[in-house]
């Protein structure tokens, strides 16, 4: 009974994540850094993270962490993040080193 | 004219800055390795804020929430979800590293920003939509 409810839970999670905003945006920082283990790293800790609270948090995540405005937050960092990466592969040459992620 | 150095020629190992402490002198691929550390740190830190302010909130939170309802038994749910988001993002890593290999860098961080850029605008676009609601019957999405 544990070992099913386990798989269930890998199965629809996995199969939710699959293609995903987050998937896409870890395929994102990956191919373009240098660090792949750091990317890993990181990730994995923020989903593991992100899923514990919403697991201890119940139902009334919503009520106490302000997920709006969270995601606002984030869909500026992924511009910020993208606009870099386009400046940084334009032709511009001999500006300075390019900028680390 | 000729006699100036150029830079982008590889320069030979400095005999005054030592090998880094510590290291293994195989990973000899980074020509960077001053700053490796850092970029390491920043690569960690920039890679889990984003995932986590863009997941906080998501299906798969709310996946989790509905097993963990039903069964009563959060911590084998939050072990399985957490298996399953780890396989992902090593899925996502490799996926990249992938990609990294088979498209020039200059195209491949094109392609990233743009597919970034517009990622940013849809996560945006719920998130105002979620903040302020709009009407029904306008025709968008």
């Amino acid at each position: 009974m544990d070992l099913a409810l386990l798989t269930s839970t890998y199965a629809t999670v996995f199969l939710a994540e699959l293609g995903d905003k987050t998937q896409l945006a870890i395929v994102t920082i990956s191919g373009t850094s240098p660090r792949p283990l750091a990317v890993f790293l990181g990730s994995s800790l923020a989903l593991v993270l992100a899923s514990l609270l919403g697991a201890a948090a119940g139902g009334s995540l919503s009520t106490v962490i302000p997920t709006n405005g969270l995601q606002l937050a984030a869909s500026l960092g992924f511009l910020i993040i993208g606009i870099r990466l386009i400046v940084r592969s334009g032709p511009i040459k001999g500006s300075g080193e390019p900028t680390d992620l | 004219m000729s006699d100036v150095p150029d830079p982008k020629a590889p320069s030979k190992p400095e005999p005054s800055s030592g090998p880094e402490t510590g290291s293994p002198p195989g990973q000899a691929g980074e020509p960077a390795a001053a700053n490796k550390a850092g970029s390491w740190g920043a690569a960690l830190l920039t890679t889990f804020t984003t995932v986590f302010l863009a997941e906080l909130g998501d299906k798969t939170q709310l996946a989790a929430l509905l097993l963990a309802a039903q069964s009563g038994r959060p911590a084998i749910v939050f072990v399985g979800a957490s298996l399953a988001l780890i396989s992902s993002s090593l899925v996502g890593v490799l996926l990249g590293r992938w990609l990294a290999k088979v498209l020039p860098p200059q195209q491949l961080e094109r392609l990233a920003g743009l597919l970034m850029v517009g990622l940013g605008l849809w996560l945006g676009r719920q998130a105002v939509l979620n903040l302020a609601p709009l009407p029904d019957g306008l025709p968008l999405g």
